[in-house]
């Protein structure tokens, strides 16, 4: 009895080898599927105040890495065969390009430099989220989400974790989870602080403004990078985004409990905001067009909206995400 | 009945065993650990690559998975208890941990059918959870059943050696495939499914449902002799006990949140920590079982608790080096080597026969919601007086409840339960 059973699951370990590897080397033998070569396409060529930088996207395969693209009067470029990203961030002659590395399950960022050549490589210890470089490409600001690989809790429960970077050396400079945070003029810490989508200030770096997740409450914070601080101006703001001229912040409002979320426009000086005419929920943060439109993405598309709440939603680029304003010569 | 002594092929002798040259544990328990090392590996292999695949696949944004998956821990926690008394009252042990094993093992098949919709992997994960739930109880009962008295405490450790090296090889294989097909999800699932139907064999083929101290004759227990657990004079103060002690300890998930605010270190050293402490765990149980069967239950639990002070002293310091962060690691290692599969083994040895899925799968239970309620209160006082103070109250605390556990321990462990 004993050893007849012991026959037949050796019989079964060769049936499983025989089919897993015979799978995973028909898999091996496949296309390189880490990459899409789809190409944007420019829906209009009115992009008259600023030349845009995109990340493609196959709409049929969204998990593919997307080439790097510039867009300028509606014509599209690439000038690296190489660059492939998740999301992609550019300012001043340093970018950011946050990618799933080859083998599938690994991540990594390459800096790259004004003509899209790699000048260096970090490797990311999450999920790709968000990423942006200071207006004087001085500073950066990656965030990823963390899973909880503790082999005794959940393995599906996620956090973020933000890091600032030295965009020349590539260096860390600190990571949000780190800095001392206050509310109302007092200590705020609690276990499930999470920090995402940090907005440099145009015209001084070392600030920012991130989100503070805790509690299902999600916080503006303004912070100092060289003082390792940060502090809470509100609620109900997450992935804020700077306007050029520094005036205002664009972000994704949640509606309820729900992860679906709409776009808003808030005045720094006063904190009020107001809704603009993109009426579907988005999931990006969004990027200043100049200091009158704002650019973003559905995930499958790139579109513009007007900043002041009036006109409406425009398709600007097919199969494309991360869209990045590119600041003319001369024009900034 | 199977009293073959499995040593050789799987387990290396431990320090320990100096006296015996070999490791002896019931082939059942190591088959039982085989089970759940293939198991483990299915399982972990599907958890790596999950979140990519959510993201990346499925284009969901990951927050909305976590709140899939929260919704489900419950409902397992109370399928322990109902699992463990239902396989004792058809004295069907070996079948109803099948059906646990079963579950997850149709989940990785679904997952590979219909695993394209958001919805589908939620229901996915659930039947993962609600199998998990099902099968500990169970499975436990077997492991204890298998043992004499004696040992019981090196079968836990050895299962739970082997079931690591599981959570330990499964994240390996899925980079492993990933690497040399990437991006090629399906494979990693059907490899998975492999795995799981693996285990789900050797529990069939391999596994004896009726081990030598399975009752065999008697009226089938009631629920009322069941529930009349909850006010034994032994198994109560140990139930006390558990409870106790798993309140006051913080989590090894909060523990390494904890490590991350307190000491700078590199972002990519993180998913090392986790490694380090499982490989910690891994060398430690069967040792520290062989501890317990040897010198006591009670005295190891006790000291594996008191390796957490060593954890909680090395959150309070404001600068931390490698050194003493490898030496934390290696101590929240050694503090689950000596604690979970002890504690069972515990329970295993004072539970009657008839009883000792129902015990195990109550005792499962309240340590879960012990460890709950700990993670709500380390993170209420957290948020309220901050990290170093919330740790020193759990430091007091703990000593507290160790002082409390120590004689209930005692008292338990000198009064088996009378059925």
């Amino acid at each position: 009895m004993h050893s007849r059973n012991t026959k037949i699951l050796a019989a079964f370990v060769v049936v499983c080898l025989v089919v897993g590897g015979g799978y995973v080397a028909i898999a091996a033998l496949g296309p390189d599927q880490t990459t899409t070569d789809a190409r944007p396409q420019a829906a209009k060529a009115v992009l008259a105040h600023s030349d845009l930088m995109v990340r493609a996207v196959d709409p049929s395969n969204p998990r593919l890495n997307g080439r790097v693209y510039e867009i300028d009067d509606g014509r599209v470029r690439q000038r690296s065969s190489d660059l492939a990203c998740e999301r992609v961030y550019y300012a001043a002659g340093h970018g950011i390009c946050m990618a799933v590395a080859p083998s599938g399950v690994d991540y990594d960022a390459t800096l790259f430099d004004s003509r899209l050549r790699p000048t260096g490589k970090i490797v990311l210890t999450g999920l790709p989220s968000r990423a942006r470089v200071s207006a004087d490409g001085r500073l950066g600001a990656m965030t990823v989400f963390v899973t909880g690989d503790s082999y005794l809790e959940s393995p599906t429960e996620f956090s973020t974790r933000t890091t600032i970077l030295d965009m020349r050396s590539g260096d860390q400079i600190g990571q949000l989870e780190q800095f001392k945070v206050t509310k109302d003029g007092h200590p705020f810490d609690a276990v499930d602080f999470n920090f995402w989508g940090v907005t440099f200030d145009p015209h001084d770096s070392n600030r920012f403004y991130a989100t503070l997740g805790t509690g299902g409450v999600h916080y503006l914070v303004e912070g100092s990078v060289s003082g390792e601080s940060m502090r809470v101006l509100r609620d109900g703001v997450e992935c804020p985004s700077l306007s050029p001229d520094g005036t205002r912040i664009a972000y994704k409002s949640r509606l309820g409990g729900q992860p679906r979320w709409h776009l808003r426009v808030l005045d720094v000086a006063t904190l009020k905001d107001h809704a603009v005419a993109e009426e579907r929920s988005i999931d990006d943060q969004v990027e200043w067009l100049d200091d009158d439109t704002l650019v973003y993405s559905d995930g499958v598309d790139v579109y513009t909206v007007p900043a002041d709440g009036s006109g409406a939603s425009a398709l600007l680029v097919r199969d494309a995400t991360s869209p990045v304003r590119l600041a003319l010569p001369g024009k900034n | 009945m199977y009293q073959v002594e499995a040593s050789k092929a799987l387990l290396k002798p431990s320090l320990w065993a100096r006296h015996s040259s070999r490791l002896r544990v019931p082939r059942n328990v190591v088959m039982l650990g085989l089970v759940s090392l293939l198991t483990d590996v299915s399982s972990e292999m599907v958890a790596t690559v999950l979140p990519l695949y959510l993201v990346f696949t499925l284009g969901a944004s990951p927050l909305v998975f976590g709140a899939i998956d929260g919704t489900y821990r419950g409902a397992a926690a109370l399928v322990q208890v109902a699992s463990g008394f239902t396989s004792d009252r058809w004295r069907r042990h070996k079948e109803v941990a099948g059906l646990g094993y079963g579950l997850s093992a149709v989940g990785k098949v679904a997952l590979v059918a219909a695993g394209n919709t958001i919805g589908g992997v939620g229901a996915i994960v659930a039947f993962d959870r609600v199998g998990k739930g099902i099968r500990t109880a169970p499975r436990d009962a077997l492991i204890s059943l298998s043992s004499a008295k004696d040992k019981l405490a090196t079968s836990f450790g050895v299962h739970r050696a082997m079931d690591s090296v599981g959570a330990m090889l499964g994240p390996l294989v899925a980079f492993g495939i990933l690497l040399v097909a990437p991006a090629r999800f399906d494979a990693v699932f059907v490899v998975s499914t492999l795995f799981a139907v693996l285990g789900l064999a050797v529990l069939v083929l391999n596994v004896e449902g009726k081990p030598r101290r399975a009752p065999r004759e008697g009226a089938p227990p009631k629920l009322r002799a069941a529930a009349s657990l909850l006010k034994d004079r032994s198994f109560a103060p140990l139930l006390v006990a558990a409870a106790g002690l798993s309140i006051a300890s913080v989590s090894d998930a909060l523990i390494y949140v904890g490590l991350q605010r307190t000491i700078d270190f590199e972002p990519a050293v993180f998913p090392l920590l986790y490694v380090m402490t499982a490989i910690s765990f891994m060398a430690l149980a069967i040792p520290a079982g062989q501890l317990a069967d040897r010198i006591g239950k009670v005295p190891v639990l006790l000291a594996g608790h008191a390796l957490l002070f060593v954890v909680y002293a090395v959150l309070l310091l404001t600068s931390v080096g490698y050194l003493l962060l490898i030496v934390c690691l290696l101590a929240l290692g050694g503090y689950f080597a000596a604690t979970e599969g002890v504690m069972t083994a515990l329970a295993g040895a004072i539970l009657p026969e008839k009883l000792q899925a129902s015990g195990i799968g109550i005792l499962i239970t309240v340590v879960s919601l012990g460890r709950l309620l700990s993670s709500v209160a380390f993170g209420a006082l957290w948020f309220a007086i901050g990290l170093h103070s919330a740790v020193l109250i759990f430091g007091a605390a703990l000593l507290l409840a160790m002082a409390v556990a120590a004689p209930l321990l005692l008292r338990a462990q000198r009064h088996p339960v009378h059925a």
